[in-house]
């Protein structure tokens, strides 16, 4: 269970010769339970990303704490794990030994951790590319590969940082619905960041509405739909046009407020 | 369209045509044919005197361009890393960088006498600058993406250093180390003439003031021929320790 409790977050930003307070975050509170597939959605630059960097522990915040099953977030963790939107593929290694890179930084040998990446890679159907490079392969692929490395490690939590939001449309389409039938597996709790409302409604359990900067959690929405969640069925459900349309109200009030 | 080398080839004995024919029509010491510098430059082997003193040169070249590479990355690497470090050093850096490093082979020689120690020391000079420049800028090129993720997965500073930022600003660094060997070429045969006559810079400066312009051009062309070559065996060492950043660029 992650606890977010009154985190608040500003940053310096300088501008010519003048430095000004931007606050990125006011009192955000939310808590995710155990395995669950929570999505955070809220126009650009509402900090969401910020907040994922925060529950990872990669960057330091001003007020508030988080709580992951009762302890304190100082650090990254071996509990966590991200997968970014920009991939962040490292160009100078094969599809395998990106995989292998978590599993290197946690010590483990080498036959192991090839075993284990060639697992992984096999699960999201990545096992003839593994020794292409990054840059042989499709934006689907490097995004499959980056989900493949984050899986390694076995996180309890995965943090997915818009993962889909560099490719297009159709293959998007295909990565959510095997992100959903891999979450049905390995039962993750999934903390994901989308901007895309109808991606929020498909994947989620609940979904969490920021408003603009500086962000806040508007509120937070149950997705009723029964699962395993096939693309079709779920769009054609009445419920999903409902939802994701009660979504879309509740960020142009958040907009409109802001203005 | 001919191919690369092909048109190498043929630039090449294009010059030697001319040369030759320049040479002998123009029959004076100061262009000798190159009929005239071949001769000469077999005789010089066959002596040995061009391959010992080659030798020492060569010798000087490698000391003081390896201890410019591991220096110079040394150094890059923390003016890369650390602002402070940067801010520090940067002045000096650039200063040296383009000031003419033949002004400081005297202050050299002062500190270091006349033997193979000051050789080495300019040569060191000469390359280490433009290494410790390119390996700076290719570290704080490096996007910084990688080291967040690097530092998610629970990198500690030396792993990002060794597993992110070096290999990550690689290109870089080996474009210096190339910039670095040409210029160690040109110290190499600089603190020769300058310093004590000794190796091929030493045979130019003999030859030179005995106006024996054949062995000076056979001695001219070896020195030639040797930085060809070691530009060459940087480039492939480049190539295979940076072959992923080649073929993106290909794309």
């Amino acid at each position: 269970m992650v606890e977010i409790e009154g985190v608040s977050k500003s940053f310096r930003k300088t501008v010519n010769d003048g430095t000004s307070e931007v606050k990125a975050l006011s009192d955000v509170n939310l808590s995710i339970r155990a395995n669950e597939f929570l999505s955070i959605i809220g126009p650009s630059g509402c900090g969401k990303t910020t907040l994922l960097k925060i529950i990872d522990g990669l960057i330091p915040f001003d007020g508030g704490q988080i709580l992951i099953d009762g302890k304190k977030v100082t650090a990254p963790g071996p509990d966590r794990a991200v997968v970014f939107q920009t991939f962040a593929l490292l160009p100078w290694r094969t599809v395998l030994a990106n995989v292998e890179f978590s599993l290197e930084l946690r010590q483990v040998p080498k036959e192991q951790r090839i075993a284990t990446a060639r697992d992984y890679l096999r699960s999201v159907g990545l096992a003839d590319f593994e020794n292409h490079y990054p840059h042989e392969l499709s934006g689907g692929m490097q995004q499959r590969a980056g989900l493949a490395r984050a899986l390694a490690v076995n996180p309890t939590i995965l943090l997915m940082d818009e993962p889909f939001g560099s490719v297009d449309a159709q293959t998007r389409q295909l990565l959510q619905e095997e992100l959903l039938e891999l979450w049905q597996r390995e039962r993750k709790t999934v903390i994901f960041i989308t901007h895309s409302m109808d991606e929020a409604v498909y994947l989620s359990d609940r979904v969490a509405v920021m408003t603009p900067r500086p962000g806040r959690v508007a509120e937070i929405l149950e997705v009723p739909l029964p699962r395993p969640r096939s693309a079709g069925e779920v769009r054609r459900d009445p419920r999903f046009a409902e939802l994701t349309n009660y979504i879309w109200h509740s960020l142009k009030k958040g907009m409109e407020n802001g203005r | 369209m001919k191919s690369r080398s092909e048109i190498n080839v043929l630039s090449i004995l294009t010059l030697a045509i001319l040369w030759e024919v320049a040479g002998r029509m123009i029959d004076s010491m100061l262009i000798p044919p190159l009929s005239k510098i071949g001769a000469a430059w077999w005789k010089l082997l066959l002596s040995g005197k061009l391959l010992a003193n080659l030798s020492l040169s060569l010798w000087t070249l490698a000391a003081g361009f390896f201890l410019a590479v591991f220096i110079g990355i040394m150094i890059g690497v923390l003016m890369g890393r650390f602002r402070g470090v940067e801010h520090f050093l940067d002045l000096y850096v650039n200063a040296l960088m383009s000031a003419p490093s033949t002004a400081f082979v005297p202050v050299l020689i002062l500190w270091f006498g006349l033997g193979v120690e000051s050789r080495i020391a300019v040569v060191f000079q000469f390359a280490v600058f433009v290494i410790i420049i390119n390996t700076m800028t290719g570290v704080k090129q490096v996007d910084g993406t990688f080291v967040e993720m690097a530092r998610s997965f629970g990198a500690k500073e030396r792993e990002v250093f060794f597993k992110i930022l070096l290999p990550a600003a690689l290109p870089a660094i080996m474009a210096g180390v190339r910039l670095g060997m040409g210029r160690a070429v040109k110290g190499m045969v600089t603190a020769e003439m300058l310093l004590t006559l000794t190796g091929v810079g030493g045979m130019i400066m003999q030859f030179g003031s005995a106006f024996a312009t054949d062995s000076l051009f056979a001695v001219i062309l070896t020195i030639l021929i040797v930085a060809m070559i070691t530009m060459k065996l940087v480039q492939k060492i480049d190539h295979r320790l940076t072959g992923w950043k080649v073929e993106i660029a290909i794309e």
